[in-house]
């Protein structure tokens, strides 16, 4: 799976670069500006100082890694397509991306006939293919008299010297200007790009960059970083180079409404002062605040997962107090759906998915998945902070400190039994987070606890450098050694890694362990099914193997410094790291550790994690939050912080980040710091500034309903008022905890509206694009018709009170029925006689029966109160009810009052329809059908 | 709107949606307009069927076989004749073989993406994908330009759409998925699309109407903004679909003449074939079958010999006949593809073929090409295409141009931005003659 990701991610971006640097190779030696010479202490262009005049040997010698490697990934030889095939190409192999400079180097020089010839230069292939002077697939890629020629040239004529142990290393890129502002369309600007080494050596690099632009619609960059303003909007241009990975802002504004021209107005809070902040750059003027009822709707099914009933929404709109909105808040945060929604939205992020279970232990079939969602429920009920949850995830294992095996299965046996009132949600971990089958080896756990706790897509590195990111294959290798003492055990381990009081207690249950058909599902069926009948029974666990015995620090350091070598031989080193696995791990962007001497090297990682200076901890869950209440985050999408993908801004999602973390990561202040924000109470309706952006939170962006929410809003919606009531407060069987992912009978309506499968560490699991079927599902579905007529719906109840009145044409059918059934009365009575007669008594029975049967109808009819007048007199007799009813109906769906329009088309239909009843049904049908209902908005 | 995302780390459109905005934007009232006028019928095909076998199904051992190629390219299959002389394929397609000259298979189509997703995307948008704009699909492309009877949806997908999203051209344009495969002989439909038998077709109607009446809170943005526009889209659609016996009928492959049914077997990709047949009878203008498993890394002799090629040979050549017996084969075009070859070096630690994108193969059938041909040629171990080779743009623009649809068409993104609908290919002239 990674190489296909990882490979798409390369061909996506740089699939244009290679004509690009065909291009490049026609434009000759020519750059499209002259060099800027602001600083003395910065080295000069490259392409300067190797125009073809300075060819003659005795010039400076160029690196390999500063300028060789650079210029091979600028030439598209690394690309891949090409050399940068896992394969290699034509049977010469360089590193993805260029980050393997000891391979590549290697590649170059080694082998029976290498590349680069130091004792014949213009033998050597490296030069020959590239000007295809011999036969090259790639083409021509190098023209002799030109910079990038003499460049690799004068390397070769210098010994095509490597990186040698000692040498700088890459410490940071800086791209000039830092911020682009344009005015007017055409508008240029020329990047500069300086390199920073360890030995204060700074270069200006601008030549040996790969330029991106994150929009061609706002900005254009050519390969030479020369940027053009294209039209309005807010992206960056990206430079790259080594490991730097530097996006500068582009800012085209809207309007002339900037700087002096905005408009003046109060900002409520920090977060609306940061956000008009941005919105005054791009000339964007917010939309003003949102009405009553959209703010009640809005933070109802944001904040709680759940559409507001009728009389909540009714007190709501009548309170005049100036603070409603604040305590509104409050109250919701306080709600059972808080705690239920969010939850769920934490199994997304964490990966809580039946099918990941292993089948093989008692809690199979939707019992892990339960006691999964239960445990984050309960945390997030009573507002547990977001690293003490984190805590109990990342330091999982499954027994007690001092735990015995069997103790161990007697409490998880006590969780699982009808008997006992134990539950798993109070104890301190989840190792069901360690026991998925596709979070077992160390490669994946590194990557889903990756996605999971810092938002960070580490795929790529797997295997070669990160494009957009600093990652590199040598920073996931260290990361996922910190994953390799973790592991599930499925049949315990007890002292000396045994299964033996696994195997004790399974013949303490009389278990025939040597019965073979009674293995595998049949086995943990039969157990589960004995756990739930108050028996112990044994399970599997997650443990972490004890370090390996210490190596000595001298020992250490001597190994690494072997690995760093540039001599090293590639066997030697992979011996050496499989030595280290276990030993050693680093942090992403952080110190190698040590980890022989550590109980659980999950601790290190957690205390990285908390700590001030990391950067995706809280940045990930406050990103991740506001996405769900804006539909798109600060970053976007959500789960990708990357150098490459910065925040639309910055400040906003620093400020946020560092609240979060010095309220102690409280998860309820993040809440009412976005929702009391005017930010968040905006309104959906645009104005010309603002129309067409949906990233700088400059009004509300209407998103459908998330599938869960929608659910549960179709059945709050028609459900009667107790129903309605229970369904706020009893959340236990709503969709919002639903607990049911990856079981093969899902929910049908769950799935077509986009329920995350959770299944591929990526918070695109959910799906929040509506389709066909869905609105067929909305329209015509009969779990759909089922809800809105169903025995205790709104409808039910509010047309129980009114008589089936029909107009004078349903009078007819009437008395055709009433006919019809008195005829076959009269029929059945003769053959009752006759069967009398003949004494048959099963024909009697079943003659009597029927008749029976017809006189239920015919009371049935009756009873329906046939009113000899039309709806349309009783709508006129009972004006106020019908408005009463109406009015019910558009609260309890979109949740304001009718306007005198819409109230008027309800009445006029009501007033044609054959019952009042039918025309009820179809009021709400139709409300249920609006954009306005499918919508949050 | 939600932008569609990936799971790749790939940012796909880090900006406002600005600039000049409904210019060329394909608004619902004019679509509807479009829709409502008599739509003029292009020459030939009035249909199309897209077959993606989602994994990259291998060139070598099955239309493009090399039986003189070293071992370590050849692998376990024989070649066989087929009904066209000089033409060979797998010994694992009798069916196919001996049907031939119904279709056209090409050789040596070529491109660089040797990554599922990617390579998903490129074939099937016919462009090569780019960060900044996510092309639409063929079904996406072609429910837009041909259209179709309104109380049926215009564009189909059994069981579900893999990579064929709509791309700029928005939701509204997205395929309805069934979700699941006919079961031989049994009713089949889709699930909430037959009406309540106690709802008259007036009841519904009227309805309706009072839906449209009520459903104008966002009337303010219904042209600017995609998802109402697609959300009033679907509306309208459903309920024609709904109010119509014509859908359901579609739908029910049962319906069928048993004798007609056999020929397409039992397995689910023959099934899913004889449900595209009979949509594409019944009017839906374009239908995608997803029938994936190809990705052999591992065990691709025995999977493709037990597994993946009798369902394909079977269902492929039912469909082919089918077509033919109702006489819409000139008017339907069919294209079958995966994303890539695979390598026609062995992989001989896992006895498999790896990812291979430099070569590939590709069917085409109906629509008025002529069939039983070869376009296109590999060289003699299948790693290449002997001279330059067609890209996926170039079928791409063949496809399009067999539907009368002009592939240089420009279409306006929701900022404005022009596009073409294929953006670099070119018809295989080859393969129009």
């Amino acid at each position: 799976m990674w190489a296909k990701e990882m490979k798409q991610i390369f061909e996506r971006r740089f699939a244009g670069l290679l004509v690009a640097l065909l291009a490049l190779l026609f434009f000759s030696s020519q750059t499209v500006v002259a060099a800027t010479s602001d600083s003395t202490a910065v080295v000069s262009r490259i392409d300067e100082r190797f125009d073809s005049s300075q060819l003659e040997k005795g010039s400076h010698v160029p690196e390999f890694r500063q300028h060789v490697v650079p210029l091979l990934g600028r030439l598209g030889c690394n690309g891949r397509a090409c050399h940068g095939s896992f394969q290699g190409q034509g049977g010469f192999q360089l590193s993805l991306f260029g980050y393997d400079f000891e391979a590549d180097h290697r590649n170059l020089l080694e082998g029976d006939d290498p590349r680069v010839r130091v004792d014949d230069l213009d033998a050597s292939l490296f030069l020959q293919k590239p000007l295809e002077q011999v036969d090259h697939e790639g083409g021509q890629r190098l023209k002799k008299g030109t910079w990038q020629y003499a460049v690799l040239k004068r390397w070769i004529e210098g010994g095509a010297k490597g990186v040698a142990a000692g040498d700088a290393t890459f410490v940071r890129l800086d791209v000039t200007p830092h911020e682009i502002v344009a005015r007017e369309r055409g508008q240029t600007w020329q990047l500069k790009a300086v390199a920073v080494w360890s030995d204060g050596m700074q270069e200006d690099v601008t030549p040996l960059c790969r330029f991106r632009t994150n929009n061609d619609q706002v900005a254009e960059i050519d390969e030479h970083g020369f940027v053009t303003a294209k039209g309005p909007g807010d992206s960056h241009v990206v430079a790259f180079y080594d490991n730097g990975v530097v996006p500068v802002p582009v800012i085209f504004p809207v309007s002339k409404k900037t700087g002096p021209e905005y408009p003046e107005f109060e900002t409520s809070t920090r977060i609306d002062e940061l956000v008009v902040k941005k919105l005054r750059k791009l000339g964007e003027v917010p939309s003003g605040l949102c009405s009553d009822g959209e703010f009640l709707r809005r933070a109802s099914l944001d904040i709680t997962g759940t559409l507001p009933t009728v009389s909540e929404t009714e007190a709501f709109l009548s309170d005049g107090s100036p603070n409603k909105r604040d305590t509104k808040i409050e109250e919701l945060l306080e709600r059972p759906g808080y705690a239920a929604w969010w939850a769920t939205k934490l199994c997304d992020w964490t990966g809580n998915n039946d099918r990941n279970q292993p089948n093989n232990g008692p809690e199979q079939r939707l019992r892990a998945s339960r006691f999964w969602y239960e445990w984050i429920h309960g945390k997030v009920a009573e507002n547990q902070s977001y690293d003490k949850i984190v805590t109990g995830i990342v330091l999982a294992r499954s027994r007690l400190d001092g735990e015995s095996y069997e103790a161990y299965c007697e409490r998880m046996s006590s969780y699982l039994s009808k008997e006992d009132n134990a539950s798993f949600a109070d104890q301190p971990f989840l190792p069901y987070f360690w026991t998925r089958q596709n979070f077992r080896k160390p490669e994946e756990q590194a990557l889903g606890f990756a996605y999971t706790f810092l938002g960070v897509r580490i795929q790529c590195a797997q295997c070669h450098k990160h494009p957009f990111d600093q990652w590199t294959k040598d920073d996931f290798d260290r990361f996922k050694n910190f994953f390799t003492r973790v592991q599930y055990a499925g049949k315990g381990r007890t002292d000396g890694g045994n299964t033996k009081a696994y195997r004790d207690m399974l013949v303490a249950l009389d278990i025939d362990l040597s019965d073979k058909d009674l293995k595998g599902n049949r086995l943990y069926k039969q157990l589960g099914q004995l756990a739930m009948n108050g028996k112990t029974v044994p399970f599997g666990e997650v443990v972490v193997s004890p370090p390996r015995a210490p190596i000595k620090a001298e020992k250490l350091a001597g190994i690494m410094a072997e690995m760093n070598s540039e001599k090293i031989k590639p066997k030697k080193k992979e011996q050496l790291e499989r030595f280290l696995m276990g030993r050693t791990a680093t942090v992403l962007g952080g110190k190698e550790m040590r980890l022989d001497e550590i109980e659980d090297p999950r601790e290190i990682l957690l205390a990285w994690m908390l700590e001030e200076s990391n950067p995706y901890f809280s940045q990930s869950l406050v990103n991740r939050v506001w996405a769900s209440y804006f539909n798109v985050g600060i970053i976007e999408p959500p789960d990708d912080l990357s150098l490459a993908n910065p925040p639309s801004n910055p400040d906003l999602l620093n400020y946020l980040a560092e609240g979060f973390r010095r309220s102690g990561f409280d998860m309820k202040w993040l809440h009412r710091e976005i929702c009391k924000s005017d930010t968040y109470q905006r309104s959906w309706e645009p104005n010309a500034t603002n129309l067409n952006d949906e990233r700088n939170f400059g009004r509300a962006v209407a998103r459908r309903i998330p599938a869960e929410v929608i659910y549960d809003a179709v059945r709050t919606a028609t459900a009667g008022d107790r129903e309605a009531m229970e369904l706020c407060s009893l959340v236990e069987k709503r969709a919002i905890a639903d607990t049911t992912v990856g079981s093969y009978n899902n929910n049908y309506a769950l799935e077509i509206f986009g329920q995350s499968t959770r299944e591929s560490n990526c918070d695109c699991d959910r799906s929040m694009e509506p389709s066909l079927l869905q609105t067929v599902f909305l329209q015509n579905d009969k779990e759909m018709l089922d809800a809105i007529g169903r025995r205790g719906s709104w409808l039910d109840e509010v047309t129980r009170t009114i008589p089936s009145f029909r107009d004078p044409a349903a009078k007819k059918i009437y008395l055709e029925r009433t006919e019809s059934i008195d005829n076959e009365l009269a029929e059945l009575k003769k053959r009752l006689e006759n069967a009398t007669k003949d004494g048959n008594k099963a024909a009697i029975k079943a003659i009597q029966k029927s008749m029976k049967a017809r006189e239920a109808s015919k009371k049935a009819l009756d009873d329906s109160s046939f009113f000899p007048g039309s709806v349309a007199e009783w709508i006129s007799e009972n004006q106020r009810l019908v408005s009463e009813i109406i009015e019910s109906a558009y609260l309890r769906t979109v949740v304001r009052h009718p306007t005198e329009t819409e109230m008027n088309r309800s009445v006029a239909y009501l007033r044609q329809s054959p019952t009042a009843k039918d025309g009820i049904r179809d009021i709400l049908w139709a409300l249920l059908n609006t954009k306005e209902f499918a919508l949050n908005h | 709107m939600a932008i569609h995302r990936t799971c790749d780390g790939v940012l796909r459109r880090d900006f406002l949606k600005l600039g000049a905005l409904g210019t060329g934007g394909l608004s619902l009232s004019s679509y509807l307009r479009w829709t409502h006028a008599a739509p003029v019928q292009p020459k030939g095909a009035r249909a199309a069927i897209f077959i993606n076998l989602p994994g990259g199904p291998s060139h070598m051992d099955t239309f493009d076989p090399k039986p003189d190629a070293p071992s370590e390219y050849r692998g376990d299959f024989k070649a066989i004749k087929t009904s066209v002389p000089g033409i060979q394929i797998s010994e694992h397609l009798p069916k196919l073989a001996r049907c031939m000259d119904k279709y056209v298979i090409l050789r040596g189509i070529t491109h660089s993406l040797a990554a599922h997703k990617l390579g998903q995307e490129y074939v099937n948008t016919g462009n090569r994908p780019i960060p900044s704009l996510e092309f639409p699909g063929y079904g996406a492309v072609v429910s837009r330009e041909l259209g179709g009877p309104g109380e049926l949806p215009h564009n189909v997908a059994i069981p579900k759409n893999n990579q064929g999203g709509t791309g700029y051209l928005g939701v509204k344009y997205a395929a309805l998925a069934t979700g699941k495969t006919p079961t031989p002989g049994l009713p089949f439909s889709v699930r909430g699309m037959t009406l309540d038998g106690s709802l008259t077709i007036s009841d519904v109607e009227r309805r309706q109407m009072l839906l449209e009446d009520l459903d104008q809170r966002f009337s303010l943005i219904q042209e600017k903004n995609q998802l109402v526009e697609g959300l009033d889209r679907f509306t309208e659609q459903a309920y024609k679909i709904i109010t119509s016996p014509k859908a359901k009928e579609a739908f029910d492959t049962s319906r069928e003449s048993s004798s007609f049914a056999a020929q397409f077997g039992e397995t689910k990709f023959g099934q899913s074939c004889l449900l595209a047949t009979r949509l594409v009878e019944h009017g839906v203008p374009f239908v995608t079958i997803s029938y994936g498993g190809w990705d052999t890394h591992r065990d691709n002799w025995n999977a493709l010999k037990n597994k993946q090629l009798p369902p394909l040979d079977e269902g492929l050549s039912a469909l082919f006949a089918g077509l033919e017996q109702k006489g819409l084969l000139d008017s339907t075009s069919v294209l079958v593809t995966g994303e890539f070859g695979r390598t026609p070096k062995i992989n001989t630690t896992r006895n498999g073929r790896d990812h291979y994108a430099r070569a590939m193969f590709m069917l085409m059938a109906g629509g008025g090409i002529t069939g039983g041909r070869v376009v296109g040629e590999t060289d003699d171990t299948a790693s290449g295409p002997r001279h330059d080779g067609y890209s996926p743009d170039d079928v791409a623009a063949t496809y399009y141009s067999l539907l009368g649809i002009n592939p240089k068409k420009e279409y306006h993104t929701s900022t404005g931005r022009p596009v073409m609908i294929v953006r670099d290919g070119n018809p295989i002239r080859e393969l129009l003659s």
